[in-house]
């Protein structure tokens, strides 16, 4: 038997407003770095990072998308797929957050049904620049039934349990499958990829 | 050269003057005296002054009368040289409208074109080039090579770590039958198989690391791809 590497792969999407820091809260989080400098993200990239979870090794996938309009048509073909997604604002920004709406129609219309979504207010550091308050995020994510946190990019507030928090709940939803010693069972559809060592 | 309309109107008046003989000069309107036209009233003057015999009051403002002559010969000269000056500018305006008029009517045609087109600089650097489905394709092969390397970094890594024995190697013959039974774009294959051979020598056999690292996370990549390109995803 090959010795695995990970136990299951969850694919994760980022969305938001150009600007709100949606590469910089991935950056942090698979390199725990912080860069100062906006660069605006072409169409689609994506990292991977190993967390563990109840015991489980989760190659977790994490595609970070564009937020700019023109690459619109280019983002919504990867929310299909998608296991998690997390729709990004800024909490300095009016605009980004009156948009969220715009996003989770978008997630009704190009993500799989059952795809777990979260919301996060970045920048909760700059409080002086503040002009969402917390309670109207926390009101928008409890009408839509999602969980929401307040983050920091750039000080590290709230990242990685975003993150950690978004595996779990995808996780609690996967079908308990013990793999048998030479197979893991792959499903490519909305569900849990794994790796299988074998040959179709 | 080409006259402006205006212009000629303007001549044909002077010549029209000009036929009533020098005593025209007085009946004309004082912006269009020309030196011509003083010399013909100071002529008139003249042989109307000369008529009054030699009266010394006669003489007298006859010398007032050519100093004022002298004033008006300035200042019609002055005036005609303003005149030019601002016909020339004029001139220049009316050029610079008509270009101004061409290049309008030709941007009006291409938003007659459609409502949602757009006018391309085609001097400008950065004017747009390539399509959206050229980037698509370009990002596509983008995270494909990224996947790929981390593939590569990972197996790296298995083998600093010891997972796999060196021994061992890669590259055994079901892993070869694994990978084309499954990846539909041959090339990439081939060129992922050169890339792992080169780091970890052929012919070697080991199922564990490269089976699973390899096409694990390729094919989990290709299979969200929007259009699936590389399958290779067992369903």
């Amino acid at each position: 038997m090959a010795k695995k590497t990970y136990d299951l792969l969850f694919k994760l999407l980022l969305i938001g407003d150009s600007g709100v820091g949606k590469t910089c809260v991935l950056f942090r989080f698979s390199d725990d770095a912080f860069n100062t400098t906006f660069i605006s993200t072409i169409g689609i990239d994506f990292k991977i990072k190993t967390v563990e979870l109840q015991g489980k090794k989760i190659k977790l996938q994490i595609w970070d998308t564009a937020g700019q309009e023109r690459f619109h048509t280019i983002t919504t073909s990867y929310y299909r797929g998608a296991m998690g997604i997390m729709l990004v604002y800024d909490i300095t920004n009016g605009k980004s957050f009156e948009n969220i709406s715009k996003w989770l129609r978008n997630i009704d219309e190009h993500a799989n049904e059952d795809v777990e979504r979260m919301l996060l207010g970045n920048k909760c550091d700059m409080d002086d620049k503040r002009v969402v308050p917390k309670g109207k995020g926390e009101q928008i994510a409890r009408e839509h039934g999602i969980r929401f946190f307040e983050t920091s990019a750039k000080v590290n507030i709230n990242i990685e349990k975003a993150f950690l928090t978004l595996a779990e709940d995808i996780l609690r939803k996967t079908p308990v499958k013990e793999p048998n010693s030479e197979n893991v069972d792959i499903s490519s559809g909305g569900g849990v990829t794994g790796w299988k060592s074998k040959c179709c | 050269m080409e006259e402006p309309p205006l212009r000629e109107e303007e001549e044909e008046e002077e010549e029209e003057g000009d036929e009533c003989g020098p005593e025209g000069a007085l009946g004309k309107s004082p912006f269009q005296l020309t030196a011509e036209d003083v010399y013909d009233i100071s002529y008139v003057i003249g042989r109307e002054l000369m008529a009054l015999g030699s009266d010394p009051r006669v003489t007298q403002l006859q010398f007032k009368i050519v100093r004022v002559l002298e004033m008006l010969e300035t200042l019609v000269n002055e005036g005609n040289l303003v005149v030019e000056e601002l016909r020339m500018e004029r001139d220049s305006l009316r050029k610079e409208v008509e270009g101004l008029r061409t290049e309008g009517s030709a941007a009006v045609q291409e938003v007659n074109l459609g409502p949602d087109k757009m006018v391309v600089d085609l001097t400008d650097p950065n004017r747009p080039r390539f399509t959206l489905q050229e980037l698509r394709d370009v990002l596509q092969e983008r995270n494909k090579l990224k996947s790929q390397l981390m593939v590569v970094q990972e197996e790296l890594q298995c083998y600093k770590s010891g997972l796999i024995p060196p021994r061992e190697g890669l590259g055994g013959r079901r892993q070869k039958d694994t990978l084309v039974s499954r990846t539909s774009n041959a090339s990439s294959n081939k060129e992922e198989k050169t890339i792992i051979r080169k780091l970890l020598g052929e012919g070697k056999k080991n199922k564990k690391c490269f089976s699973i690292l390899s096409w694990a996370i390729l094919g989990s990549l290709a299979a969200w791809t929007p259009h699936r390109i590389t399958c290779g995803w067992p369903l």
